[in-house]
C-alpha cells in the first residue's frame, strides 16, 4: 500500500463493520438509480413543456386564422348587404362580432414570444379599426339611413375597410411566419430533449448496472478472499503449521484473524510446553538404564524401547518393535505366562513377577517385572506399560547368602548336637564307673586296705575325668557361641559378696585369710551374674590352691571408664615371667605336673578366659610384688553396649545347658 | 535315715521297673536298689518292651533313662501317661545323661515326678526314690481312706 493521504480513509473504510460496508455497497448503485430517475423525471418535464409550446403555436397560427377569416367573411358579407341591402349578408358580420373577442383573448393568453406579441397588439388594432369599419359600414347600409349623401361615405368606408383588411392580412400573415419560425424552433428542442432524455437515460441505467456490479463484485470478492486467506489459516491453524500473516483490519472479519493468531500462538505455546514435557520425559525414560521400561500395545506387541531394555535384554529398539513380547519368556513358561500377565494387569490394574526371561542371544537372567495397564479417560484400554528390571546378581548373592546362613545354622546346629551327643555319650560309662566306685567305696569294710585304695583312686579318678569333661564341654559350648548367656545390670557388690561366701570355705580350707575389698555402692555392671560367680570362684579356687606360702587371698574391685575390673590377689610364690604367655593356654599346668600336689583340670583359666570374653570383658595377670593378681573386666551398665557374644545366640532349643 | 510316715518295710515291698538301655547301669540301679533292701525289682535293657512291662508289672515306681534307641524316654513318659487313670500317682524319676535344660523341662512337663543328671551320686538317688515312694503310699492311702 502507498503512504498517502488517502491511507487514513482506506483504514477507516476497512476498520468499518462488514453491515456498514454492505449498507454502502448496495446504496452506491441504489443513488446512481435514484439520480438517473430524478433527471428522467426532470428530462419528461422539459419535453412536456416543449410539447405545450408546439400546441400553444399551432393554436396561435389557427387562431389567426381564424380572427382573418372571421374578418374576410364578415367584410365579404357586409359588402354584399352594403351592396344588396339583404339582411341574410350580415350573417359572417354577426358571427365575427360573436366569436372575434374570445379568439382575441385566447390568442392574448397563448401569444409569449414578445416579437408575436407586438405584432398581435397592431393585429389587436387592426382588428379594432376593422370591427369598426365594419360597423360604420352596416350602419351606413342600414335602410333608414340609406341616401346618397350616405353613398359616398359608405363607398369611402368600404376602401378604407379595404385597406385594413389588407394591412391586417399582412400582420396576420407575420404573426403566421412568426410562429412558423418559433414552432420550428420548439419542435427542435422537444426533439432535443429527447434525445437528452434518451442518452441520459441510457448513461444512468448503464452507470447504475456496472457501477452496481463494480461495487457488489469489488466488495465481494474483497470478503471472499479475506474469507478464503483466512480459511486457510484455520485449516494451517488445525495442521499447526505457521499462520500468513493478515492486514489488520477492525471489521468482523479482521477481528476473526486475529482471534485465530491468537489463538495459533497459545496453541503454538501449549504445543511447545507439551512437547519440551514430553522430550523430558522421553529422555528420562529413553536413558534410564537400569531399568528395562518399554511399552505394549493392547494385544503385547512392543510399540516403544528405552536404553535400559536395550541394556537388559540385548534387543535395539528397530528389531524389537512390533514384535510379540512373548518372545522375552523362555520356552516353558512362553505359552502361558505372557497372556496371564496381561490379563492379570488388565483386570487389577497390574501385575508383578518375578522370573527367568530371555535376551536375544537366548542366555537367561532373573527378571522382575511389572506390567501396568494404561487406560484413557473412558476406561479403555490402550496398551500397558513394562518395567523390568535384572535381578540375576541380586538374586545370586540372595541364594549365596541364604546357603550361607542355612550352612552357618547347620554348622552350628551340627557343633550343638555334637556337643550335646559328646556330653552324653561321655556322661553315660561315667555314671557306671562312678556309680559303682561310689557303691565300693560304701561297702569298703569288706574288703582289704589295697583294694580300698584302689577303689578311692577309680573315684578320685572317675571325679577329675568328670570335671575335666564338663569345663571341656562348657569351653566348647561357649567357643560354640551356644552358651546361655543371661546379661543383665547387676550391682558389682552383690555379686563380690556372693563369690566372697561361696568360695569362702575353699579359702579357709587352705588356711587362708579371705581379704574382701568391696567397691562402692552404685557400680552395675553387664554381666551373666552365674558366669561371673563361676570365673571369681576359679580364681579364687586357684589362689587358694597355688598359695603354700603366703597368708591371704584379696577379692577386689575399681570401677573404670566404661568397665568394671575385678582382681583375685594373693601373696603366694606368684608366677615365673616366663610361663605368664601361657597362663590362658587350655590344660597347660604350668609344671604342676605333679597332680597330687594340687589337683585341678588344667582348664580353669582357659573357661574363665572364655566366659569373661562372652560377656565382653576381658581377662589378665600382673605380678605384684610377691604374689600374682589375676583380674577380669565386665562392661559398664551405666555407660558401655551388650557384648556381642550376647546377641550372636542362636534362638533355638538345643543350646546346652551348663553341667550340673 | 529320718523318721518316715510309711513303714520302712512297706516302702522295701515296692515294685520299682528301672528302663535303660545301657546295661552297666542297669546293673548298677539292681544293686543300688537291692544293696538298700528293695524286693522287687525289674530290670529291662530293651525299651520296646517297656510299656507292655508297665501294664503287666503295674510298678509303683519307675527309673527311665531318656535317650534309647527305638523308643526313647519321652514317649514312654507319654504312653504311661495315656494308659494311667487320671487319679493314679504312680512316680516316674529320670536319670539321663541329657543335661540340656530343654530335656529337663520337657521330661517333668511329660509328667516325670524328678531328675536326675548321670552320673547321679548312688545315695542321692536311693533318698530319691524313698521319698518318691513314701508319696505313693501315702497318697494310696489317702485314695483308699
Amino acid at each position: 500500500m502507498s503512504p498517502g493521504p488517502t491511507r487514513p480513509a482506506m483504514r477507516q473504510w476497512a476498520d468499518r463493520p462488514l453491515a456498514f460496508k454492505g449498507l454502502v455497497v448496495v446504496a452506491l448503485p441504489l443513488a446512481i438509480l435514484l439520480g438517473a430517475l430524478f433527471s428522467l423525471y426532470l428530462a419528461s418535464n422539459a419535453e412536456a413543456r416543449a410539447e405545450d409550446d408546439v400546441r400553444r403555436a399551432f393554436a396561435i397560427q389557427r387562431d389567426t386564422y381564424q380572427v382573418h377569416a372571421l374578418l374576410a367573411e364578415a367584410a365579404a358579407g357586409v359588402r354584399g348587404f352594403a351592396l344588396t341591402r339583404e339582411e341574410r349578408f350580415l350573417e359572417p358580420y354577426r358571427t365575427a362580432e360573436a366569436q372575434l373577442p374570445q379568439t382575441m383573448a385566447r390568442l392574448d393568453a397563448a401569444i409569449r414570444d414578445p416579437q408575436v406579441r407586438s405584432q398581435f397588439e397592431r393585429l389587436r388594432g387592426l382588428t379594432a379599426r376593422k370591427r369598426e369599419g365594419l360597423a360604420r359600414i352596416v350602419a351606413l347600409a342600414l335602410p333608414a339611413a340609406a341616401s346618397g349623401a350616405d353613398r359616398a361615405a359608405l363607398e369611402q368606408a368600404l376602401n378604407a375597410n379595404k385597406i385594413v383588411l389588407d394591412t391586417m392580412r399582412d400582420e396576420i400573415d407575420n404573426i403566421q411566419r412568426r410562429e412558423a419560425v418559433l414552432l420550428d424552433q420548439r419542435r427542435a428542442r422537444v426533439q432535443d430533449v429527447r434525445d437528452r432524455f434518451l442518452l441520459l437515460t441510457a448513461v444512468s441505467a448503464l452507470v447504475g448496472l456496472l457501477g452496481s456490479l463494480a461495487a457488489v463484485y469489488l466488495f465481494s470478492t474483497g470478503i471472499v478472499r479475506r474469507v478464503r486467506q483466512l480459511e486457510n489459516n484455520a485449516e494451517s491453524l488445525a495442521r499447526g503449521e505457521p499462520l500468513a500473516q493478515l492486514p489488520e483490519e477492525a471489521d468482523e472479519i479482521g477481528r476473526l484473524s486475529h482471534r485465530l493468531s491468537r489463538a495459533s500462538a497459545l496453541l503454538r505455546a501449549r504445543e511447545r510446553d507439551l512437547r519440551e514435557s514430553e522430550e523430558r520425559f522421553r529422555l528420562v525414560v529413553e536413558q534410564v538404564r537400569d531399568y528395562g521400561i518399554f511399552a505394549l500395545d493392547p494385544e503385547g506387541i512392543v510399540a516403544s524401547w528405552n536404553a535400559g531394555a536395550q541394556r537388559i535384554k540385548g534387543w535395539r529398539s528397530e528389531d524389537i518393535l512390533g514384535q510379540h513380547f512373548s518372545r522375552f519368556y523362555p520356552p516353558e513358561t512362553r505359552s502361558f505366562l505372557p497372556a496371564q500377565m496381561l490379563e492379570r494387569a488388565s483386570a487389577e490394574g497390574s501385575a508383578e513377577d518375578e522370573g527367568w526371561r530371555l535376551r536375544k542371544d537366548g542366555a537367561r537372567f532373573w527378571a522382575n517385572v511389572v506390567i501396568t495397564a494404561l487406560r484413557d479417560e473412558n476406561g479403555t484400554l490402550r496398551g500397558f506399560a513394562k518395567v523390568t528390571r535384572d535381578i540375576t546378581e541380586r538374586r545370586r548373592s540372595e541364594i549365596a547368602l541364604r546357603m550361607a546362613r542355612e550352612e552357618a545354622i547347620a554348622a552350628n546346629l551340627a557343633k550343638t548336637e555334637f556337643l550335646s551327643r559328646t556330653s552324653h555319650e561321655l556322661r553315660t560309662p561315667m555314671n557306671a564307673i562312678l556309680g559303682f566306685g561310689q557303691l565300693l567305696e560304701i561297702d569298703e569294710d569288706q574288703f582289704e586296705e589295697r583294694h580300698r585304695a584302689a577303689i578311692r583312686q577309680i573315684t578320685r579318678a572317675g571325679r577329675h575325668l568328670l570335671a575335666l569333661i564338663n569345663d571341656l564341654l562348657d569351653i566348647s559350648s561357649i567357643e560354640a557361641g551356644g552358651a546361655e548367656l543371661r546379661i543383665e545390670p547387676h550391682a558389682v557388690r552383690d555379686l563380690i559378696e556372693e563369690a566372697h561366701a561361696l568360695a569362702g570355705p575353699i579359702v579357709a580350707g587352705a588356711g587362708l585369710e579371705f581379704r574382701l575389698d568391696p567397691p562402692g555402692e552404685g557400680l552395675t555392671a553387664l554381666a551373666d551374674r552365674r558366669r561371673v560367680v563361676q570365673v571369681i570362684l576359679n580364681l579364687v579356687a586357684n589362689a587358694a590352691k597355688y598359695n603354700r606360702t603366703g597368708t591371704f587371698v584379696q577379692l577386689s574391685c575399681t570401677g573404670g571408664e566404661g568397665f568394671i575390673r575385678i582382681a583375685v590377689e594373693d601373696d603366694g610364690p606368684g608366677i615365673r615371667a616366663a610361663d605368664v604367655p601361657r597362663l590362658f593356654t587350655a590344660f597347660d599346668r604350668l609344671g604342676q605336673e605333679d597332680r597330687s600336689r594340687v589337683e585341678g583340670t588344667g582348664l580353669g583359666l582357659a573357661l574363665s578366659k572364655s566366659l569373661v570374653e562372652s560377656m565382653g570383658g576381658a581377662v589378665g595377670y600382673e605380678a605384684p610384688r610377691g604374689g600374682a593378681r589375676f583380674w577380669f573386666t565386665l562392661p559398664r551398665a551405666d555407660t558401655a553396649r551388650p557384648p556381642r557374644a550376647a546377641t550372636l545366640q542362636l534362638p533355638d532349643e538345643t543350646t546346652p545347658c551348663p553341667p550340673a | 535315715m529320718p523318721a518316715r510316715l510309711i513303714d520302712t518295710a512297706e516302702i522295701l515291698a515296692c515294685r520299682i521297673l528301672a528302663i535303660d538301655d545301657e546295661e552297666a547301669n542297669v546293673l548298677l540301679l539292681r544293686s543300688l536298689l537291692e544293696r538298700e533292701g528293695y524286693g522287687d525289682v525289674h530290670c529291662l535293657t530293651d525299651p520296646t518292651k517297656a510299656l507292655a512291662a508297665y501294664i503287666d508289672l503295674a510298678p509303683d515306681l519307675v527309673l527311665l533313662d531318656l535317650r534309647m534307641p527305638e523308643v526313647d524316654g519321652f514317649q514312654l513318659l507319654e504312653a504311661f501317661a495315656r494308659h494311667d487313670r487320671a487319679d493314679e500317682f504312680r512316680p516316674v524319676l529320670v536319670l539321663t545323661a541329657d543335661t540340656t535344660i530343654q530335656a529337663r523341662r520337657r521330661a517333668l512337663s511329660l509328667g516325670a515326678k524328678d531328675f536326675l543328671a548321670k552320673p547321679f551320686d548312688v545315695i542321692e538317688v536311693a533318698l530319691r526314690i524313698s521319698n518318691l515312694l513314701e508319696t505313693r503310699m501315702l497318697y494310696e492311702r489317702l485314695r483308699q481312706a
